[in-house]
């Protein structure tokens, strides 16, 4: 059926002067449970549905799209995709051209072992009350305890005027845990296994059973309470060691958005920023150390950002962004891979729905492992501090300078953890901070998943993935509050 | 027409849900038509334009037991599917006791000026004209104008609820707002600079002026120097001072927060926490405030609110939507918001929020600076210690440092971690303009003193 009413869209398109179009049908089924201090905060089910047909005309981009998928309303859709095309042409500077892709038709699913919309409501809420309760009952100081479950599923259908034509089902699921304790005017927060709702991953339902949230409630309630008792992150310049559900984020906004070839061409100038990484130091800027090996890839198993092809029909791929500490890649769609001559798309390019444009956003940004064991890298630090799990984040328009600060650390002296910290914060400059890195993990390696990351205007949030493991930074400035 | 559709779909959908066995039910429904044109490199790049809308259906069983249902869908024939779907969610839930009922009908009145013809009916090319005035303004500006970005967007938002208890309600909204970004260089050294304006009308939005004042900020920007890092009196533009309301509104003033224990006002009940020339109130019938409407996203009339009432906080600041409020045997005060957003912000927030003005031009506030750093816009900011209200972001577009009373040059982006508590506890100067800034109606600051901790450069 929507091949049908695809190849009618974009018949209409041609005919109405487009020298390419392309049309995305898709419905999202979003499943978001949340218990709450014993009750059910949120019990959402959340469906998407509608399409998107982009087309060129007279060398420039208009999109259009509606909730109302029948041939009528197509047909206006199409109508207004060609004249706001014509309208973009009235400000164009050249002609918008399109990287060469291999043209496929092909279907692709997320393997799956339990699909988790056939598992009951009443198990998953059966899992989240169970895992709350055990949460909350750590101590009386806990005044707010969240136990989580989401699972997505977008089935997304594409077809342009080239020939391309691929059915897509793409699912994932996860959760957590997050406290939030009160004891003299102080608040402290922990969560499990990662912040932002927890650890997502395109995988079935034992995805969600793996995370074992009532198995870990219990510890996380207690390190909470805990940290009432630490000292205050202190005022220093030393050795940061940080872990996975932390690193994460750290390679999202330092390395992730930079090596978007959109925000290096400027495009995004107007809100999420530009990059330092501008295209004049592609093969050239020595962005981290010898250490530092970072890819954009869609094809790794599990990965939050993992799919067979991107909103442009671009089989997904694995690209180089930091090779060896260099600066070597781009994310990139096919405008702006033909922009820079890149000799193809990265397969960056996705809407978080059909009813929106798609942009170049982050796939699996993965940090590849080193040689070293986790406990090594402590055991290695003579001096320094451990920080775990986000707490807060924020780095600049240019993506330079950043600050974060975690839920939890640990003092490192003469290679072991020593007392436990709060409040731990950190601030530095990505190639300074990259440059300094000297220590990367293989065994605690592991794909985590962000739900929310935003851009754009209309602003849009992404699910996507980052593969890390532990890492060390010589010299970090700790300690901000 | 678009309400009466809206309405005939609430009120089958909650009559649907209660024939379902559902004590209570609550149904919205949304249309959204939006539009926006989006330019950088002094050419439009993303031209949009998307229907979307949907129904919300909240079902309650006699023993709480709640389900909520969202669905991309305006079809009544879908209606009976939807209702029976928000049934079966809800038997499959639990009870939540703090559920103390969905809000009874109160009279309200629609809002005059919240729906403007010109906004709803305005067409890409009357957009990608007025882009077009804001590019040739800037490029004429300077020879050094390298690049124009922004946006130039119309929205309509209509909007229907009704509940089993009576309530019946809707609204319908325009929205228009322009961006301005533009990016001078010389030698090697870029410059930026942004003006924005948000407004229901979208004839009031001025092309040119926009793009002047970004120009002209951007061309000063070139060759920014280094400062150190330390404390610094600021000037904060009216877009500086939103983006700091409306994270105030958001980690302090919700009742989620409040009753997480995370927010600063929990702990400062009825103290002289701010500045005294500070008052901030939450009034969405007032026409200076962009989202302007008469019902939250449950059908509660909207009311005048303070936040701050002269620098002071008070149980009366907190912002409740039903649920929330009946954890605390209180009515909600409006808050919900309503399901028009793309992610369902099931929050309880402020965004009528309106700054009273003082008597100051900013021109007047740079003159009464020593030594201190005029900002334009604050970027990525984010709660760092949200019951002691610290925040961290950078400056960005247009940040001059002033000696003497007079800005003096331009300097490198700063980040700056502070607590808004000490910041806002000084404000010797509060302007007499106000401006809208999306969810809040603000004007320009000068602070004694705010923390600065971090430069934007390698």
């Amino acid at each position: 059926m929507f091949s049908e009413l695809g190849r009618l869209a974009l018949e209409e398109a041609m005919k109405q002067g487009a020298s390419y179009a392309d049309i995305r049908i898709g419905e999202i089924e979003n499943e978001i449970l949340t218990v709450k201090n014993g009750a059910p905060e949120e019990v959402k089910f959340l469906q998407t549905k509608g399409f998107g047909v982009r087309a060129i005309v007279n060398g420039a981009w208009g999109f259009a799209a509606s909730i109302d998928i029948n041939e009528k309303e197509m047909g206006q859709v199409v109508e207004k995709a060609i004249s706001i095309a014509k309208a973009s042409s009235m400000l164009k500077k050249k002609n918008v051209q399109l990287s060469q892709e291999e043209i496929r038709q092909d279907k692709y699913e997320t393997p799956i072992k339990k699909d988790p919309f056939e598992v009951s409501l009443e198990e998953k809420l059966n899992i989240l009350f169970e895992a709350e309760r055990l949460l909350a009952e750590q101590s009386p100081s806990i005044k707010a305890s969240y136990s989580y479950y989401q699972g997505f599923r977008e089935k997304k259908f594409f077809m342009n005027s080239e020939g391309a034509e691929i059915s897509q089902v793409i699912t994932w699921c996860g959760g957590g845990l997050m406290a939030i304790a009160v004891k003299s005017g102080e608040m402290q927060v922990r969560s499990y296994p990662a912040s932002f709702r927890g650890d997502f991953s395109t995988a079935g339902y034992e995805f969600f059973e793996s995370l074992a949230l009532v198995e870990n409630a219990k510890k996380v309630g207690q390190e909470l309470i805990k940290l009432f008792d630490a000292e205050k992150c202190p005022s220093m310049t030393t050795d940061l060691i940080l872990t996975g559900n932390q690193l994460a984020l750290q390679i999202h906004e330092s390395c992730g958005h930079p090596t978007e070839l959109d925000r290096a061409l400027g495009t995004e100038a107007d809100y999420a920023g530009t990059s330092f990484l501008t295209p004049e130091k592609l093969g050239k800027f020595r962005y981290g150390s010898k250490h530092v090996n970072i890819v954009a890839d869609a094809t790794v198993p599990r990965g939050l950002g993992t799919f067979g092809y991107d909103d442009e029909g671009t089989p997904a791929k694995k690209v180089y962004l930091i090779k060896e500490g260099l600066f070597v890649g781009y994310q990139s769609s096919r405008e702006t891979a033909a922009e820079l001559n890149l000799g193809g798309s990265s397969s960056g390019m996705r809407a978080d729905s059909p009813l929106s444009l798609p942009l170049i956003r982050m796939t699996n940004i993965n940090l590849l492992p080193g040689d070293w064991k986790a406990e090594e890298i402590v055991e290695d630090t003579k001096d320094g501090v451990l920080m775990m799990t986000n707490r807060s984040w924020s780095i600049d328009d240019k993506r330079i300078n950043f600050q974060f600060g975690t839920e939890i650390g640990w003092r490192i002296k003469n290679g072991s953890l020593e007392n436990m910290i709060k409040n731990p914060t950190y601030i530095g400059v990505t190639p300074q901070f990259w440059g300094s890195c000297d220590a990367l993990s293989k065994d605690d390696w592991k794909m985590w998943g962000i739900p929310n990351c935003g851009k754009g205007v209309p602003g849009q949030v992404m699910y996507v993935g980052h593969g890390c493991g532990t890492a060390r930074f010589k010299n970090v400035r700790v300690g901000l509050i | 027409m678009v309400i009466e559709r809206l309405t005939e779909i609430v009120e089958k959908a909650v009559s649907a849900t209660t024939n379902l066995g559902a004590n209570q039910a609550q149904a919205s429904a949304f249309l959204l038509e939006n539009a926006l044109t989006r330019y950088a490199n002094s050419q439009i790049h993303q031209n949009v334009v998307s229907k979307n809308g949907g129904i919300v259906i909240k079902a309650f069983l006699p023993d709480k037991r709640m389900g909520t249902l969202r669905a991309n869908t305006l079809e009544e024939s879908e209606i009976e599917r939807l209702a029976e779907k928000a049934v079966k969610i809800a038997k499959s839930a639990r009870p939540d006791e703090g559920f103390k009922g969905l809000p009874e009908p109160e009279p309200w009145a629609p809002v005059e000026g919240a729906f403007v013809k010109e906004t709803a009916s305005c067409t890409p090319e009357y957009r990608a004209a007025r882009v077009k005035e804001a590019i040739e303004t800037a490029h004429n500006k300077s020879s050094i104008v390298k690049a124009v970005a922004g946006y130039f967007s119309s929205n309509t938002m209509y909007f229907a609820v009704a509940n089993s208890l009576g309530v019946f309600a809707h609204a319908r909204l325009t929205t228009a707002s322009m961006k301005t970004t533009v990016i001078s260089e010389s030698e090697g050294s870029e410059g930026f600079g942004t003006a924005e304006k948000y407004t229901r009308n979208i004839k009031e939005i001025d092309p040119i002026l926009l793009a002047e004042d970004a120009a002209d900020k951007s061309v000063r920007s070139v060759k920014p120097t280094k400062i150190q890092l330390g404390n610094y009196e600021v000037v904060l533009s009216p877009l500086a001072v939103g983006t700091i309301l409306s994270y105030l509104g958001y980690i302090g003033f919700s009742a989620i927060p409040y009753q997480n224990g995370s927010s600063f006002v929990k702990y400062f009940l009825n103290k002289q926490v701010f500045d005294e020339k500070l008052t901030v109130k939450d009034d969405a019938r007032d026409p200076r405030t962009f989202y302007m409407t008469p019902i939250d996203g449950e059908g509660v009339p909207k009311k005048l609110k303070f936040l701050i009432k002269n620098g002071i906080v008070s149980e009366e600041s907190i912002c409740y939507d039903s649920l929330r409020a009946g954890k605390e045997n209180k009515k909600s005060t409006g808050h919900s918001v309503p399901p028009i957003t793309r992610w369902f912000y099931d929050m309880p927030v402020p965004f009528n929020m309106i700054m009273e003005p003082g008597d100051s031009r900013i021109e007047e506030m740079i003159e009464e600076t020593k030594h201190g750093i005029f900002v334009t816009y604050f970027h990525y900011v984010n709660p760092v210690e949200p019951t002691k209200a610290i925040l961290t972001g950078l400056t960005r577009d247009g940040t001059f440092l002033i000696e003497n009373g007079e800005i003096t040059k331009p300097i490198v982006n700063m980040r700056f971690t502070d607590s808004m508590l000490s910041a806002l506890k000084n404000i010797p100067l509060l302007g007499k303009n106000q401006e809208m800034v999306k969810g809040t109606t603000v004007t320009p600051i000068k602070l004694n003193k705010l923390r600065f901790v971090g430069i934007s450069s390698y």
